[in-house]
């Protein structure tokens, strides 16, 4: 409703907007639920990640089935060309705002695979990617950093002022 | 039944599709037939009561003058592998299905047309099984020309002489 | 000060007003940019065939009502469960046993009625009948069918 008021991101440097802004970054950035996209061996450091002994779910992040429901896409894996169609209407049907993190070799350059026939070299070719993760896997540490790189993008933002 | 017993055995069964039969390292019997007789070789091997084998892998081969398909067998209850070699010509690679004696052979075949292009007549469903539908060419060919593109996707690989 | 009731109905306003103004405010301030691709529907990342919004079979309407039946049952059955050993204290046990007994054989009596009229046998085995029977079309069919209703 806002957006047709034509006031985001046009309104003058305000200590009371500023502060808005500022809540309504705090609260996107502490609920970034992500989306299952689990397409390689990624996925098992992915599920690790959101299992109980690192936790993700501290962040305010919580896996999702749906893109309907997520505003963070984790691209954990190989993409074959097969996929990346795809992978491109999932990130299509997502919410905005949206954020993607290239989890590992395979979805920052297409990796080992990057030789091969049929493999996306990168998924930045197909989407637009916030944070590189990299790593074969990268472990659950990194990929928490990567999330903690996004919340620190997120609480940057700006939604009324310019 | 040792390995000389089974040449005499197979040579005995089926020596008019016999092309070359010899020995092969670690137990195996290479035998090379005509592909026009492949169905025949298969349906012996299996229902012998003497041989009852079993597949255990399919591979194509691309020779650069001429394609080959080649079954991997082992028989549970005796206990010695074969392998069945047959040549196919580079024009128009095609051979019959053994799917209608070895069920498990449909995704194997499929695979095979997927990636060296070589026809199985009379199987059920001669799609490509891993890349996408609307791919040209059959990469693992040795005259294969890698596109650049794919669908608007940027796929050229990285040259390895920089 | 209130009644425990009136803390309920407190409880109950409150409730309803967090839930209320949560979706006023995601209303007025969350973002909408739909596009093309966003408002098909969503079939894991593949496309689509045929529209959404297509008939399913009244039988998934039973097997709802059945399940509901015995879910209400579980929470009727729940707060006897957890009094027994009172009844049990004042020797009322086998009461309390007798009572909520019949209260399950009645409900099952339900479920016995609608596994002998066939209610729980699932889709493919009816359609299989109606198919030698009447002829009826596969699902694909009817979709086919429905959009060339449509265009015309």
């Amino acid at each position: 409703m806002i957006e047709k008021l034509n006031i985001v991101n046009r309104l003058p440097e305000d200590p009371i907007l500023t502060t808005v802004d500022r809540a309504l970054n705090l609260v996107r950035a502490n609920s970034l639920w992500y989306l299952l996209m689990g397409l390689a061996c990624c996925s098992i450091e992915l599920m690790q990640t959101g299992g109980p002994r690192s936790d993700i779910d501290r962040f305010g992040s919580l896996f999702r089935a749906t893109p309907r429901q997520s505003d963070l896409m984790i691209v954990a894996g190989t993409i074959t060309l097969k996929m990346a169609s795809r992978l491109k209407l999932l990130y299509e049907q997502m919410a905005d705002p949206k954020y993607v993190i290239a989890m590992g070799s395979c979805a920052n350059c297409g990796g080992l695979f990057d030789l091969t026939y049929s493999v996306l070299r990168g998924v930045d070719k197909i989407i637009p990617v916030d944070v590189y993760v990299p790593g074969c896997p990268p472990r659950p540490e990194a990929l928490t950093e990567g999330l903690i790189k996004i919340q620190e993008k997120v609480k940057k933002e700006k939604y009324f002022t310019k | 039944m040792e390995q000389h017993e089974l040449i005499e055995k197979v040579k005995v069964t089926c020596q008019d599709s016999i092309v070359r039969i010899e020995e092969m390292p670690n137990d195996d019997v290479l035998v090379e037939i005509k592909k026009e007789e492949i169905l025949s070789v298969m349906d012996i091997l299996k229902n012998d009561p003497e041989l009852k084998f079993s597949i255990s892998n399919h591979l194509g081969v691309d020779n650069g003058e001429n394609y080959a398909v080649i079954y991997n067998l082992y028989s549970y209850p005796f206990k010695h592998k074969i392998t069945v070699k047959a040549c196919l010509d580079h024009e128009h690679p095609e051979i019959d299905s053994v799917e209608s004696i070895f069920q498990g052979m449909n995704w194997f075949e499929r695979e095979t047309y997927d990636l060296l292009g070589i026809k199985f007549t009379g199987h059920s469903n001669l799609k490509r099984l891993l890349l996408p539908p609307d791919w040209e060419g059959h990469p693992l060919r040795k005259d294969y020309v890698y596109p650049d593109f794919y669908n608007q996707i940027d796929n050229r690989r990285p040259d390895l002489c920089d | 000060m209130l009644n425990p009731y009136g803390n309920i109905f407190v409880f109950l306003i409150v409730g309803f007003g967090v839930v209320f103004a949560t979706m006023v405010v995601v209303k007025i301030i969350a973002p909408h940019r739909p596009n093309p691709e966003k408002l098909i529907s969503y079939e894991c990342g593949e496309r689509p065939i045929g529209p959404g919004w297509i008939n399913f079979n009244a039988r998934f309407y039973l097997i709802a009502i059945l399940f509901i039946i015995f879910d209400v049952e579980l929470i009727l059955v729940f707060p006897v469960i957890a009094n027994f050993r009172d009844y049990l204290l004042t020797g009322n046990g086998l009461l309390a046993f007798i009572e909520i007994f019949l209260f399950i054989a009645i409900l099952f009596l339900g479920l016995i009625f609608a596994w002998e009229n066939k209610y729980l046998e699932w889709l493919w085995a009816i359609r299989k009948r109606l198919r030698v029977d009447t002829g009826v079309l596969r699902i694909k069919d009817v979709i086919e069918e429905k959009s060339g209703v449509e265009e015309e």
